[in-house]
């Protein structure tokens, strides 16, 4: 039963640091609305699906990559890499800020109850999907290999591939800068003096909408940059993957303390390493059950979360 | 609507059925008009398989006359949305109506066990291109549906040991690792590659997989392969998810033998996966596109549309009764007989012929070799 986990454990330590970080990406567009509204934006799991579009459209329509095109090399390898990161983040970045107009804002102005909000993120995420679905006739879409899955080197028998070093690097990176900018930049004190007390807030002259749609416009983007990634590491996406990703991630940041932006990471990193060690012991067939088992565990014994406090606390 | 325009609508439709029968038997003085019938859902959800395998027979029916002027056939649309209990209410009137020869037809396993004491006392004879529930042939079974009930589809207990048989072939010392997306096509289908492995020699299991049809990250199941040493893996899923998996298993560097079923048996399957696709095998039944561009370019232009699923079933039913009608058969009793011994080929080569319990008599699972991008037909699996 353990001989898989100890033939291949680091190939799958490394797979699921991979995939942890594409989550923690992912979590942050929940964490963030969470953190300032008090609201799950449902519509969080089509924000990531339409920005895996943004990286295929970037691939095969802007750089013309088809299946049969030799990757990309070189300086071209970087300039096409970072434009579809640009093109999904922006993508998913608006997507969202639209989502907060459509869905949230009105009805806050209007004083309506929460579950109003909640009800109107899960309409528009329905809408998101279902245009995608009829945008590409209900069929999964391939995504051209851009860069080559090198192998770098071999350590202790696993493959270190160029793209889960990218993903894990880069993720690492746009994570850090995202956690930087919510400590140390104006709006980012803004928006955790909003989480903090929003009428607070408001009487010391914060400007509300702005703050909240930065929240959503920065959540948006986080999980742009997730789309990339998952389109670069699978080489694929189809209109419906939003709720498989937006579920794991949703999980990983309650897992992690859901408002929490620390908890997000590591909920996400746990979660990858624990999806994949769950599969290659128990079977795959098992990897739901054991991560629920896991998160009710964690929950029964820190019921915010491993991490447990909102985004206000995570103090500069 | 309104009682008025219901009226009307009446009259209108009578008169342009008086005149179309009207034109109908002017013109084909000279021809005898004989009546075959396609049953199936031509209404409602399901409607898409019954207009995509009607066409097919409307199809063969044009060629046919085309090719013989002296013969007119007519073909009655026998609509049972699929549903058992809209077959039963239509099968009564049908089984009775002497002069409809032949069925192609139903489309549905429940809708033909509604349908068949009612065609077995009017001594009917059926050919369904796309019912595979197994207790229809069971002589076991109640729903056991011979004499009159063929189908020249083959079941998924087929096809598990052809799928055995195409993904170990050639490879000596077969070490085989299944795994399935947990789908209720997937689950049983896994089964009977399992069960049909035994039967190759030299073969053996050497693990097993059971993933959900959302993953996207195969590293766990490529882990278990790896370290279970297997030279043949076989998925019995559908190809958007084997597209994804196959891609990983070749960039962590694995060369074992990728073999599927019906499911991945689809050209977006070389599409999606691109390089990592060659050398895939897989078992599938063939359809009019794969049969030859051209054929389906033809039956496009004369269709107006494409070719669906069980286009190549229903087209080879319609034309064992339309042969049949060619020979003389043109009682439903000689046409049963003709049914119950007909050898012949099929359009994509493969040979037509029904047991003693009505299952189509050869394999009728071909295997495909994904090659250059393209499913290239290595011709059935024996």
């Amino acid at each position: 039963m353990f001989k898989v986990l100890i033939d291949q454990f680091w190939s799958l330590t490394i797979s699921g640091v991979a995939l942890g970080f594409i989550y923690v990406l992912i979590s942050l567009g929940y964490t963030m609305v969470y953190g300032v509204l008090r609201m799950i934006n449902f519509a969080n799991s089509e924000i990531f699906m339409w920005g895996t579009f943004g990286t295929v459209v970037t691939n095969r329509d802007l750089f013309h990559y088809t299946q049969l095109s030799e990757p990309a090399k070189g300086f071209k390898l970087v300039f096409v890499l970072l434009s579809a990161l640009l093109v999904s983040m922006a993508i998913a970045g608006i997507t969202a800020v639209f989502v907060e107009f459509v869905a949230y804002r009105r009805l806050r102005a209007k004083g309506t109850n929460r579950l109003a909000t909640l009800i109107s993120a899960i309409g528009i995420s329905i809408a998101l999907s279902e245009v995608m679905r009829l945008l590409t006739a209900s069929r999964p879409v391939g995504s051209p290999r851009v860069l080559e899955k090198l192998i770098l080197t071999e350590v202790w028998g696993a493959n270190i591939r160029l793209d889960t070093v990218i993903t894990i690097i880069a993720a690492a990176i746009i994570f850090f800068i995202l956690e930087r900018f919510i400590k140390l930049s104006r709006m980012g004190k803004a928006i955790r003096a909003v989480s903090m007390n929003e009428d607070a807030a408001k009487l010391m002259g914060v400007n509300l909408n702005r703050v909240i749609t930065t929240t959503f416009l920065v959540g948006g983007l986080a999980t742009g940059a997730a789309g990339f990634f998952y389109v670069t590491v699978f080489e694929y996406t189809k209109f419906n993957i939003g709720f498989t990703m937006g579920m794991a991630a949703f999980t990983a940041a309650v897992l992690g303390g859901i408002g929490n932006i620390r908890g997000a990471f590591f909920g996400g990193v746990s979660l990858g390493l624990l999806e994949v060690y769950a599969s290659a012991v128990l079977g795959t067939q098992w990897k739901a059950v054991t991560v629920f088992i896991v998160l009710v565990l964690v929950l029964l014994f820190k019921p915010n979360g491993l991490f447990g406090e909102a985004v206000q606390t995570t103090r500069a | 609507m309104n009682k008025k325009i219901k009226q009307s609508l009446a009259i209108v439709t009578a008169a342009a059925l008086a005149f179309g029968l009207a034109s109908v038997s002017s013109a084909s003085a000279a021809a005898k008009t004989y009546t075959i019938g396609y049953q199936g859902p031509l209404s409602g959800g399901e409607a898409s398989t019954g207009i995509d395998e009607q066409n097919a027979v409307k199809y063969a029916i044009k060629l046919f006359m085309a090719k013989n002027p002296t013969i007119k056939i007519k073909l009655v649309s026998i609509d049972d949305q699929g549903d058992p209990a809209v077959a039963g209410t239509v099968a009564p009137g049908i089984g009775t109506n002497k002069s409809i020869l032949g069925i192609v037809g139903p489309a549905y396993s429940g809708a033909t066990i509604a349908s068949l004491p009612y065609y077995k006392a009017g001594g009917l004879a059926l050919i369904s291109p796309s019912a595979t529930r197994v207790s229809l042939t069971d002589p076991a079974s109640p729903d056991f549906g011979s004499p009159v009930f063929h189908r020249n589809v083959a079941t998924d207990d087929k096809q598990g040991p052809a799928l055995a048989k195409y993904a170990t072939k050639g490879v000596s010392n077969a070490k085989v690792f299944i795994f399935d997306d947990q789908s209720a096509y997937a689950v049983p289908l896994a089964g009977y590659v399992t069960s049909g492995l035994k039967s190759v020699s030299g073969a053996s299991l050497v693990g097993t997989d059971s993933v959900p049809n959302t993953t996207t990250d195969f590293s766990p199941t490529i882990a278990k392969i790896k370290t279970s040493g297997a030279n043949v893996v076989i998925y019995t899923g559908y190809y958007s998810q084997a597209a994804v998996f196959i891609k990983q298993l070749r960039d962590s560097g694995s060369t074992a033998v990728f073999a599927g079923g019906d499911g991945v048996f689809n050209a977006q399957f070389a599409v999606l996966a691109g390089a990592s696709a060659e050398g895939s095998r897989l078992t599938g039944v063939a359809g009019l596109a794969d049969v030859g561009a051209k054929v389906e370019a033809a039956f496009k232009k004369s269709m107006g549309v494409s070719s669906g699923v069980y286009a190549v079933e229903a087209f080879d039913g319609a034309n064992i009764f339309l042969n049949g009608i060619k020979a003389g058969k043109t009682t439903r009793a000689a046409m049963l007989k003709w049914v119950n011994s007909y050898k012949g080929k099929g359009i994509g080569g493969a040979t037509l012929g029904f047991d003693k319990n009505g299952d189509i008599a050869v394999g009728g699972f071909s295997g495909f070799t994904v090659t250059k991008g393209l499913l290239k037909n290595t011709g059935p699996v024996k």
